[in-house]
């Protein structure tokens, strides 16, 4: 019989404070099985796990359990205290009795010294049954692909190819550069948000180990960390690189005009074209959506003044997948539909804009050559009103989170304005001004002292339209008094969301997301830039709206992720995968459908002249989740050490008093 | 069609333009606005009280009397009672401790039977959405009905009316739910129906000051006055509104709005209904016809072509569907 070793961990007082340690202890001494029990008030340092190493040795136990925090916390210390005492790892289980019983009982300290033995005493039935396992050894392939080309992903790739591994960068758009490179100048440096991104745009394009796959889409993914297969969809762009000389005739000779989405439709493009002039890759794309026809009978005019014989109409979308190890998601955002904020005219006025196309206003690229004027007759506005939380932190009608950029881009917009037009007014109404961040508090107040932007304290009730004026109700809160504004300009500071088709993308992945459709990280603080899916990883607003050096800081922080993950040849998986119990499985099959990833097959074998079958069970792909287990009717397959005689026993001990 | 109606004190006081266009519209529609036999005051603001147990006493009582005539739906003309009815219907089910002390409270109700003058004390528990909905006639016509499906026999082409929704028929809008309460197009895609060109006006949403009427009238006029120029000046010759109160402030009040803004000349103000009924060939030109508007609508219509005399008259019509309901009194001696 195993000789086990019970270690209750006082936690100071978060679980001493609650559970009488002195009684548990009492309790499991003489427990069957039980040869060595003792408390110390931080089992976690190292002189307590000294003490645990210590035990093994001398007493020659050959299980135990530590009685403390949640497992997903400590397993792994003392996992790996149980092997440096020369155990198996998976001789040691862990008793949660901090969050699942002395954090929540805190009122009834007799109910929670029971309660602890109790769980102590059914953790002790389980290591009784744990048998020894092994870890499962699997190749990885060191390829990364980054899904997004945004300066998220840019950067992710650039320092994953710097480390020296294969990167595949994948853009659904027809070049990459992302939100980035739609904005004019960042904040607080106000330097040309083009001329810092391009140098790096370039350097992907260039770099050996990037391979730039735009107008791309993920459309699946199978695998597991370190051996996905992710599926790839190759949208025909209908001109072939390479071949096309950017001459520029095609686009000269298209009659069809559409809003161009660079320009976010203050500007057209043609059914043919370039997204902007440092487009990467510098080919242009023919647009089938909007293209007069494919079929060359009904337009076919660019086809016709291409020398090099580029355009190539009978293109079709192509399928295939690559390898991989990791998968970085820099998806990013959009903005939320201004058409949701009727309030403030939802899209019904001209000179009612978002924020990202006053960028383009403001932009040296842009519609009007950075010149402030408003769309609707091209006009200097003489008045701007700015409204910050435009369906952010408004949790009643739109968004209850706080965007975290409008704040500085909106102290920005101000000030770029009246640099341009000396003699307008801007005006910004604000809940809160939020500048935590290096240097974006001067940045701020020199909007408001050496910019004279007026900022108004209050929310912006109502926004219409009056002649060509567009005027603005809205409560100046420290004053008390209502505020009437007749702008000429308004823009909105609408709240950031995660991009359009993330949430297929995400489905596709499965990857978890939050409330709001951001994809969820693996731990709020410690492990801010992976996903609980072991081998995806978390760059840019995909994970929550955060400006660019944040994002730039955490792309850094996933490449570093995916870096350490391809720094060796194999990887170490748990071996707590389900096994099949030969004897009882009949192959029903009942398991084979609910199989969340895919791992059990159907085998059929002749035995004794008799065709028999069973099921079997991928070791790389299974992630012993259990659900198998649930869905069998004989007991015909288990999850290692985690099998129904353990629970069973459990409950027993559970219920013993 | 037959359906549970719900009038409401004002239909049958200063509003009865509202009722007589609405029974006679409904009556061209085929659709029989059955009364119901026992009805009070909805309480006309809802509940403000914490628990509100009063408060929804008397509309829970009345949306019994719709279940006891056995129907799912109760249907209103009156945005006020709309917005009480069916946010109480809502709110009931919310608590079942207090839903208990309503239906207990309301128990005690007596009725007399009417062949047998025998009094009854028996009354069916009420439960709240699931037995009867809260429809408003717009949101009947719109749903039940279909706007494209109104038999239209006079385009009211040229007619250029801007609809002016108010507050108590959008909001709040997680309660009401019958249209996006900052960009409302129910009235717009019925006068669409109708033949005529909604105009479209930045406060068609905005509060006419509600019963500040009575208290702070300068404020009333200051707000009404907004509604009404703002709507001319995109272009509206008329107002059609869906509330009583709404039109006694926006339009029996028109001439102390003018007294005060000279520069306003005054603008027509219609009931949705009243726009219905003309489009559906219904004469209101007689008896209680435009007693209730102060502002002449007819010149209006006569150069839109809409004022003619050969159609049955509302007061026929009228009187013929009241007839059959018992719903409506005699021709006021006023």
């Amino acid at each position: 019989m195993k000789r086990i070793g019970v270690f209750v961990c006082h936690c100071g007082i978060n679980i001493a404070g609650t559970v009488d340690v002195k009684r548990v202890v009492e309790a499991l001494k003489g427990y069957p099985g039980v040869e060595h029990v003792e408390d110390y008030i931080y089992l976690c340092s190292e002189p307590g796990q000294g003490l645990v190493r210590d035990a093994i040795k001398r007493k020659q136990l050959g299980a135990v359990v530590v009685a403390a925090c949640s497992p997903s916390l400590h397993e792994v210390t003392f996992r790996g205290v149980t092997k440096d005492a020369g155990l198996n790892p998976y001789q040691c289980e862990i008793a949660n009795i901090r969050e699942q019983c002395s954090w929540v009982h805190q009122e009834d300290k007799g109910f929670a010294t029971k309660k602890a033995t109790r769980i102590v005493k059914s953790m002790v039935e389980v290591v009784r049954l744990d048998k020894d396992l092994e870890p499962i050894r699997v190749p990885v392939t060191r390829r990364a692909v980054v899904i997004g080309g945004g300066i998220a992903g840019i950067q992710t790739a650039l320092d994953i190819a710097d480390a020296g591994h294969e990167v595949l960068l994948v853009e659904k758009n027809p070049s990459i550069g992302g939100r980035m490179i739609q904005l004019s100048e960042t904040f607080p440096t106000l330097d040309c948000s083009q001329c810092i991104l391009t140098p790096k745009m370039v350097a992907v394009s260039r770099h050996p180990k990037i391979e730039v796959l735009t107008y791309h889409e993920v459309v699946g993914i199978s695998g597991f960390v370190g051996n996905f297969k992710v599926e790839l969809l190759k949208k025909p762009r209908y001109v072939k690189e390479g071949t096309c000389n950017l001459c520029n005739k095609c686009v000269e000779v298209c009659p069809v005009v559409v809003p161009s989405e660079f320009d976010v439709g203050l500007a057209w493009r043609k059914a043919i074209y370039l997204p902007f002039p440092q487009a990467v890759p510098s080919v242009y794309t023919l647009d089938e959506k909007s293209c007069l026809g494919l079929d060359p009978i009904r337009c076919g005019k660019c086809a016709e003044v291409c020398e090099p014989k580029a355009i190539e109409f009978d293109m079709r979308p192509e399928v295939f997948d690559v390898e991989a190890g990791a998968v970085v998601v820099a998806t990013g955002f959009d903005l939320y539909p201004m058409s949701k904020l009727g309030e403030y005219g939802g899209e019904r006025y001209e000179d009612v804009i978002s924020s990202l196309e006053f960028e383009r206003i403001l932009s040296a690229s842009g519609p009007t050559k950075g010149q402030v004027r408003r769309p609707s007759d091209g006009k200097v506005p003489r008045e701007v009103v700015f409204i910050q939380c435009a369906g952010s932190r408004d949790p009643e009608n739109h968004k209850p989170y706080c965007s975290k950029i409008c704040c500085m881009y909106t102290a920005k917009h101000a000030m770029l304005y009246k640099h341009r037009v000396h003699d307008g007014t801007a005006y910004v109404f604000y809940i809160d001004v939020r500048t935590p961040g290096k240097d974006f508090e001067e940045f701020y107040q020199r909007t408001v002292e050496e910019d004279r932007v007026n900022y108004v304290r209050g929310k912006v009730s109502k926004v219409f339209k009056q002649g060509d004026k567009i005027v603005v109700w809205g409560v100046d809160t420290l004053s008390g008094k209502k505020v009437e504004v007749k702008a000429d300009l308004v823009v909105l500071a609408l709240p950031m969301v995660p991009a359009a088709g993330a949430e297929d993308l995400f489905k596709k992945l499965r990857l978890s997301t939050n409330e709001h459709g951001f994809v969820q990280e693996a731990h709020p603080k410690l492990r801010p830039v992976e996903h609980p899916n072991s081998g995806f990883y978390l760059a840019g607003v995909a994970q929550g709206p955060k400006d660019i050096p944040e994002t730039v800081a955490q792309a850094s922080g996933a490449a570093a992720k995916v870096d350490a993950l391809f720094s060796s040849a194999e990887l170490l998986r748990e071996p707590t995968i389900a096994e099949v119990v030969e004897e009882l499985c009949d192959g029903c099959a009942f398991c084979i459908d609910p199989c969340p990833v895919q791992a059990i097959t159907l085998v059929e074998y002749t035995w004794d002249g008799e065709v028999k079958k069973r099921v079997k069970v991928n070791e790389a792909l299974c992630v012993g989740c259990g659900v198998c287990m649930a869905t069998c009717p004989k007991k015909g397959i288990a999850v290692r050490n985690f099998t129904a005689d353990r629970f069973l026993s459990m409950v027993e001990a559970m219920l013993e008093d | 069609m037959e359906i549970p109606y719900y009038p409401g004190c004002t239909l049958k006081a200063k509003a009865t333009a509202l009722e007589q266009s609405t029974i006679a519209a409904f009556g061209a529609l085929d659709v029989l606005l059955k009364e119901l036999p026992r009805w009070t005051c909805c309480g006309a603001v809802y509940p403000l009280s914490a628990k509100k147990i009063a408060g929804l006493a008397a509309p829970i009582r009345i949306l019994r009397e719709a279940k006891i005539m056995g129907s799912d739906t109760l249907v209103t003309a009156c945005a006020f009672c709309y917005n009480v009815l069916k946010r109480a219907n809502k709110e009931f089910g919310a608590d079942a401790l207090r839903k208990k002390r309503i239906n207990a409270y309301l128990a005690d109700d007596v009725r007399v039977d009417e062949v047998t003058s025998e009094k009854i004390r028996e009354w069916p528990e009420y439960v709240g959405e699931e037995d009867v909905k809260v429809l408003h006639l717009l949101e009947f016509l719109r749903d039940r009905i279909g706007f494209d499906k109104i038999p239209v026999k006079k385009q009211l082409s040229g007619l250029g009316v801007a609809p002016y929704y108010g507050c108590t028929l959008l909001r709040p809008a997680k309660e009401i739910g019958l249209d996006d309460p900052e960009h409302p197009v129910i009235m717009h895609d019925l006068l669409r129906a109708l033949g005529a060109e909604p105009v479209d006006f930045p406060f068609l949403n905005e509060c006419c000051a509600s019963f500040l009427s009575l208290i702070r009238p300068e404020t009333a006029l200051r707000a009404s006055h907004l509604i009404l120029s703002s709507a001319e000046s995109e272009g509206a010759r008329a107002l059609v509104v869906t509330c009583p109160l709404c039109f006694y402030n926006v339009e029996s009040r028109q001439s102390e709005i003018r007294e005060q803004y000279p520069d306003f000349k005054g603008m027509p103000v219609f009931y949705f209904t009243e726009l219905l009924a003309l489009g559906l060939g219904v004469s209101l030109d007689c008896a209680v016809g435009w007693k209730e508007h102060t502002v002449d609508v007819r010149g209006l219509l006569e150069s839109a072509g809409l004022m003619d005399r050969g159609h049955a008259s509302l007061g026929l019509a009228a009187q013929e569907a009241g007839r059959t309901l018992g719903a409506i009194p005699g021709p006021s001696k006023r």
